[in-house]
């Protein structure tokens, strides 16, 4: 069995190694996802984060106003879709038999660009609201700390994130810039 | 994707003067995308977005992404307005923090 997480097949489709655990764990972050853009607390920072404002000049709120018209609900609802196929991927794997098996998942194209943003955006709400900055490192957090699970979520969901960038980064045409 | 901006009223000028007036000038001048940094999104997955919708090459796509990183911002794109709008709405959709503002 190949273990690499991440494997493209000969179809164009790839491959991903899941366990059980994983699984379950995906399926219940994007049951908290779908809850957070669904009923969304005006005062939750991660949604700022998730819909930031196109223009931060105040002169510029009427243009503010119709960006947000045209562009937020079209993003709200991708988003949603998304999350969506995820979980009618996981929920199957994580409710199953076998609590320490692991499963391939196959995505297409589309399912493969939906897992990323999924994966990207519980990163962005999850560090979010822990308030993860990028003196990370000086976190010190006592091991009975509640956080510490958070935190290690937070980290799988990075290393996951990472392995699939590194996947997709390797795909791309070598191009030349016009302005090079 | 198609430009998201909302289609611009349409003012029949008055005069010579409206016509050819600040609005033609303001119309000319450009916009520009910034992408600001920020403690959660991954340099890679910041590099890959940056060459999936832009078309840059990986080095550029680099410089531009350590620009973020060390400077806490970068320009990545510009143009009209209805073309920023649209680069916005995509880098959005992508989870990174963008904004535009006139090119001054």
């Amino acid at each position: 069995m190949d273990r690499r997480r991440f494997r493209r097949l000969r179809d164009g489709r790839l491959a991903m190694q899941l366990h059980t655990a994983e699984a379950t764990l995906l399926a219940h972050l994007a049951d908290e996802l779908t809850e957070l853009l669904e009923t969304p607390d005006p005062n939750d920072p991660a949604i700022d984060r998730l819909f930031p404002r196109a223009y931060l000049d105040p002169t510029e709120e009427e243009a503010e106003q119709s960006f947000s018209a045209l562009v937020a609900p079209d993003l709200l609802r991708a988003r949603l879709d998304a999350l969506r196929a995820l979980v009618a991927t996981v929920r199957p794997l994580a409710d199953g038999p076998g609590s320490d098996a692991i499963h391939t998942v196959e995505l297409d194209a589309e399912a493969e660009a939906q897992w990323l943003a999924v994966l990207n955006d519980a990163r962005l709400a999850l560090g979010t609201r822990l308030g993860v900055s990028d003196d990370r490192d000086e976190i010190e957090l006592d091991p009975d700390d509640p956080l510490v699970h958070a935190f290690q979520v937070y980290d799988w969901l990075t290393y996951l994130q990472g392995e699939l960038v590194e996947v997709l980064l390797g795909e791309l045409p070598d191009v030349d810039d016009d302005d090079a | 994707m198609a430009s998201t901006g909302a289609p611009d009223t349409i003012v029949v000028p008055d005069t010579v003067e409206e016509l050819l007036g600040d609005d033609d000038v303001e119309l000319e001048r450009p916009w520009i995308v910034l992408v600001w940094n920020d403690p959660v999104n991954l340099m890679s997955y910041v590099v890959f977005v940056f060459q999936k919708l832009f078309g840059y090459s990986r080095e550029k796509a680099t410089r531009l992404m350590l620009q973020v990183h060390r400077e806490g911002k970068a320009v990545v794109a510009n143009g009209t307005r209805e073309k920023c709008e649209a680069d916005v709405a995509r880098l959005h959709a992508h989870g990174l923090w963008a904004t535009m503002q006139r090119d001054d």
